[in-house]
């Protein structure tokens, strides 16, 4: 979807519907134009590149618009920060500008807290407040700058709200979906979204065609918001299993259930909340927090009606609740007492992202080795699910089903460079490591450790899940061709392990 | 669906007309004509090797080889040396003739079945639909059959023949009355090129052997290969550590020597196992696997229809019918022979499409899944699925591979709403466990 923000922009396009509004004239030349709660936000930014894991790929500039929120902080899209090198704030009024630090970062609600460096730079811009109360049928205006610093604000129809998946496809999380004819400015990231002057929304992604816009909603930011307070930011909870509609009778039957509604539990994820609570395969969810669930997983909310009950969990309950499930197994009622946390990216087989992160990395004699991560796989781009290479994209989607309660990497020889040690290996691409030297692989680090203790005579012996199935390389040949690899090739350093 | 399509064919001798097998694959109803004969002749198949897209059909009619000479087959034709393509491109009554030159000598994939790689001369001459079958001459001989070209994103106007080496193979093979097909090592090898590589395994530096990645368990070296063996020679030919041997003369890649072989000849290895030589020796066979990768025709899909839930084996043309996304079902696809799937699914059975009635109405999210046990029951076949669904049970839990909900049938109902839904949706039988209609072997052996 950014892409889509590379939009043109048309200067007079702002159409009928958009209610331009510009602070009020003043009533003498002394009095200033009130500042507005926006600060324009600048940022430098420059991703690792998985291909060339010693390296950064080139910078890249992207703007946006912050809102001021209370106690000096600025809210953006944790896409906009993510990978940066610099970040100015820049008032848009005067022009005024000033660094800026990323304070709290959650990728996968993707928001971001920034605070500047000069602790007055915000003095005299009055914060926003949030909104949390966007039903659908409300109207929300998607305020854009000028660039003389005018506000540009577009009026917007919340058409529905539901879950939806963010950029980093980590769960699903509550969406407002507006329907907006906005044009873009400045091809900016974060847009704000605002109620009478109170923060409802950031922009998500943007459809120019459909004009569409999914926006983070006010309850994620403030539950963002709330767990920024603590010492020890968390992120949002989660449970840990995956479940199906039970709108077949007869898998009703056969789960016992007899009665209406609930959810048929498919699978419980190792070492989460929802197993460690005791919840089986099998199991019929039929209400989560004393909220019923019907056959398609949703409950009656107050605002929004009925919605998928994860928006209990994700949005309203905080890592290390306890929310009460109660369960049917074989017919039989019982409650789970279910405490809910925070599954790192680092606690997936295959990392759903690593955002600035430098990825790890061996070079041995022009082998590559890294550890397979959805990261990795984005480097084929947003078709990335059809152009990677089949089988690994097969390991990330299902992990959990390939390697169950397994706390391991898949380590992999993703490209070979051509050297004296790689000669006749140098077609070998996307292969997956399952020992070095007789010992298995689980971990960058344990390969890292292996290659240290060649086998017989001094050769160091790979052995791949696909063909070859297994190489050999002469350790000490890879010892005395290192520097020049290195100088051939431009690489800083042969290895990366943390 | 019925559809039309020709091509051209040439005489050989014996009355006989070779064309490709893409022409007379899956016809129902075949004619012939001849130039300056005003008549169309009913013609049938003979042989058809799908395998290498050729295929041998006759004409009953004495009438029709009247004055005819047939063609004799050459060589292999020198690169650079110009070749005439005769044929009815885009159809037309008037044969139609195109020059070009032999521009590369090599082995293709024959996308007919889309499985198979053999030699193949790729020729500057125009070849077009309705070109295939039709005869390649070089001084007044048969050098090859035109039978497919590229033509669009990646390269324009190349055109391939099939040469006369896959042309005599085929003729051969026939030779007893069937066609019994290539016949294939069933397993896949690499280079020996690295010095460190070569050194582990102690070899000499003398550039020689390949080395085993991974032998088809159902293949014919199943018995005496394993992965990490070294293959030294075929046949006497030794083999280089570029996979290339010496074939009367001529520098070929190794599996060259077993193409020119027929089912049940041997080929012996030399091998290179723990630092000690061995020799070993197999018998030829077809690697069944591989044929569910491949394009099947004249034959009958095989399915299972039960409370309205269609079940298929997975297979390339089931591959290409439904274009499934699901990641688990290409990778059962991509996978299947090299990572030996198929030795716990020799069929995997999908459940492709659901004729919608009140029993299966919420079914729909189980399509495109496979079918892993039934009862607790490992299913490995069709038949196996067709015979657990036959017997009596309180009800069928089909457990499907991966984490989703077991699909539960039961089988009172399913039988109540048999007759309902054979009629609404004209099923005509509710199985076909059989590729081949059940026939009798004087069909098979067809007299020439």
């Amino acid at each position: 979807m950014r892409a889509l923000f590379i939009a043109t922009v048309f200067a007079f396009a702002v159409t009928a519907g958009a209610a331009v509004k510009t602070a009020s004239l003043p009533p003498n030349k002394d009095v200033k134009q009130k500042p507005l709660s926006l600060v324009r936000v600048n940022v430098t930014g420059q991703p690792y590149d998985y291909f060339r894991p010693w390296q950064k790929k080139a910078p890249v500039s992207k703007r946006a618009l912050g809102a001021v929120l209370s106690k000096g902080r600025v809210l953006v899209t944790a896409d906009l920060v993510t990978n940066q090198n610099y970040v100015e704030l820049e008032r848009a009024e005067s022009g005024e500008k000033t660094a800026a630090n990323v304070e709290v970062i959650d990728y996968e609600a993707n928001l971001a807290l920034l605070e500047p460096s000069e602790k007055n730079f915000l003095d005299g811009i009055a914060p926003l407040d949030i909104a949390a109360d966007t039903v659908v049928g409300d109207r929300l205006a998607a305020w854009q700058l000028e660039p003389t610093g005018a506000l540009v604000a577009t009026e917007g129809l919340v058409t529905t709200i539901q879950m939806t998946k963010y950029p980093v496809d980590v769960g699903q999380f509550l969406t407002y979906r507006v329907s907006i004819p906005m044009q873009y400015r400045e091809n900016s990231y974060t847009i704000p979204l605002v109620k009478n002057n109170k923060l409802a929304g950031l922009l998500l992604r943007y459809d120019p065609r459909s004009q569409l816009i999914d926006a983070i909603p006010a309850p994620i930011i403030t539950h963002f918001l709330k767990e920024a307070e603590s010492d020890h930011y968390r992120g949002f909870p989660t449970v840990g299993f995956s479940y199906f509609s039970t709108k077949d009778p007869q898998l009703r039957k056969f789960g016992g259930e007899n009665g209406k509604g609930g959810v048929y539990v498919t699978s419980v994820e190792p070492n989460m909340p929802a197993i460690k609570a005791g919840m089986k395969v099998g199991d019929i969810v039929m209400s989560v927090g004393n909220h019923a669930i019907d056959e398609n997983g949703n409950y009656v909310d107050s605002l929004y009606g009925k919605i998928d009950f994860t928006n209990l969990i994700s949005a309203h309950a905080y890592a290390g609740d306890v929310l009460p499930f109660q369960i049917q197994r074989e017919g039989k009622p019982m409650e789970l007492k279910v405490t809910l946390e925070h599954r790192d990216a680092n606690d997936y087989i295959s990392p759903p992202y690593a955002l600035d992160e430098a990825p790890k990395y061996l070079v041995l004699g022009g082998l590559i080795f890294q550890e397979l991560s959805r990261q990795y796989l984005k480097e084929w781009g947003p078709n990335w699910q059809r152009e990677a290479p089949q089988r690994f994209v097969y390991l990330d989607r299902l992990q959990s089903e390939i390697f169950p309660g397994e706390h391991r990497r898949i380590v992999i020889l993703s490209q070979v460079l051509p050297a004296n040690n790689t000669i006749g290996y140098d077609e070998f691409a996307y292969l997956t490591v399952t020992k070095i030297n007789g010992k298995e692989i689980k971990s960058l680090n344990d390969l890292a450790e292996a290659v240290k203790q060649p086998v017989e005579d001094g050769f160091i012996k790979i052995e791949t899940e696909e063909d070859p199935k297994q190489i050999e390389l002469d350790a000490k040949s890879i010892a005395n061709e290192a520097p020049e690899l290195q100088e051939n090739y431009g690489i800083p350093s042969l290895q990366r392990l943390d | 669906m019925i559809g039309r399509g020709i091509g051209a064919g040439f005489v050989i001798e014996g009355n006989r007309i070779m064309t490709n097998a893409h022409v007379v694959s899956n016809s129902r109803y075949l004619t012939v004509e001849r130039d300056g004969d005003p008549n169309k002749y009913q013609a049938k198949v003979l042989f058809v090797a799908h395998d290498c897209d050729l295929a041998l059909i006759t004409v009953d009619s004495p009438n029709f080889y009247k004055n005819m000479t047939p063609l004799k087959l050459g060589g292999i034709p020198e690169l650079e040396s110009t070749v005439s393509a005769y044929g009815y491109p885009i159809g037309g009554e008037r044969m139609s003739v195109t020059t070009g030159i032999v521009s590369r000598i090599d082995f293709q994939l024959y996308t007919h079945s889309s499985i198979d790689q053999h030699l193949a001369i790729q020729i500057s001459a125009q070849i077009n639909p309705g070109n295939s079958g039709g005869p390649v001459m070089q001084n007044a001989k048969v050098v090859g059959v035109a039978f497919q070209g590229y033509s669009g994103d990646v390269a324009q106007g190349v055109a391939y023949m099939v040469p006369t080496p896959v042309i005599n193979r085929f003729l051969k093979d026939v030779g007893d009355g069937r066609y019994d097909g290539y016949v294939d090592l069933g397993l896949t090898y690499g280079k020996l090129q690295n010095p460190a590589q070569r050194k582990f395994l102690g070899l000499k530096d003398d550039g020689r052997g390949v080395i085993v990645w991974t032998v088809v368990q159902a293949g014919p070296c199943a018995k005496i290969l394993k992965p990490g063996d070294v293959l030294l020679s075929i046949d006497n030919h030794p083999i280089a550590s570029d996979g290339n041997v010496d074939l009367e003369g001529e520098h070929v890649e190794m599996p060259e020597v077993v193409e020119r072989k027929f089912k049940r000849d041997n080929v012996k290895f030399e091998i290179w196992r723990d630092k000690q030589l061995t020799t070993g020796s197999v018998q030829l066979d077809t690697v069944p696997p591989y044929f569910m990768q491949g394009h099947k025709y004249d034959v009958r899909p095989r399915y299972v229809v039960y409370g309205g839930l269609l079940f298929q084996p997975l297979s390339l043309d089931l591959i290409e019918a439904y274009q499934p996304q699901d990641l688990r079902l290409r990778h059962f696809f991509d996978f299947y022979v090299i990572d030996q799937l198929y030795l716990e699914h020799p069929d995997v059975i999908v459940l492709t499409n659901i004729l919608p009635d009140p029993i299966n109405t919420y079914l729909a999210p189980y399509r495109g899944q496979i079918v892993d046990s039934i009862n607790g029951k490992k299913i490995h076949t069709l038949d196996e699925l067709n015979q657990t669904l036959s017997e009596p049970a309180d009800r069928f839990v089909i457990d499907m591979i991966g984490d989703g909900p077991p699909l539960i049938l039961d089988p009172k109902q399913v039988e109540s709403a048999r007759e309902r839904i054979r009629t609404r949706y004209n099923v005509v039988r509710e199985q076909n466990l059989q590729e081949q209609p059940l026939a009798k072997p004087q069909d098979l052996q067809t007299k020439l």
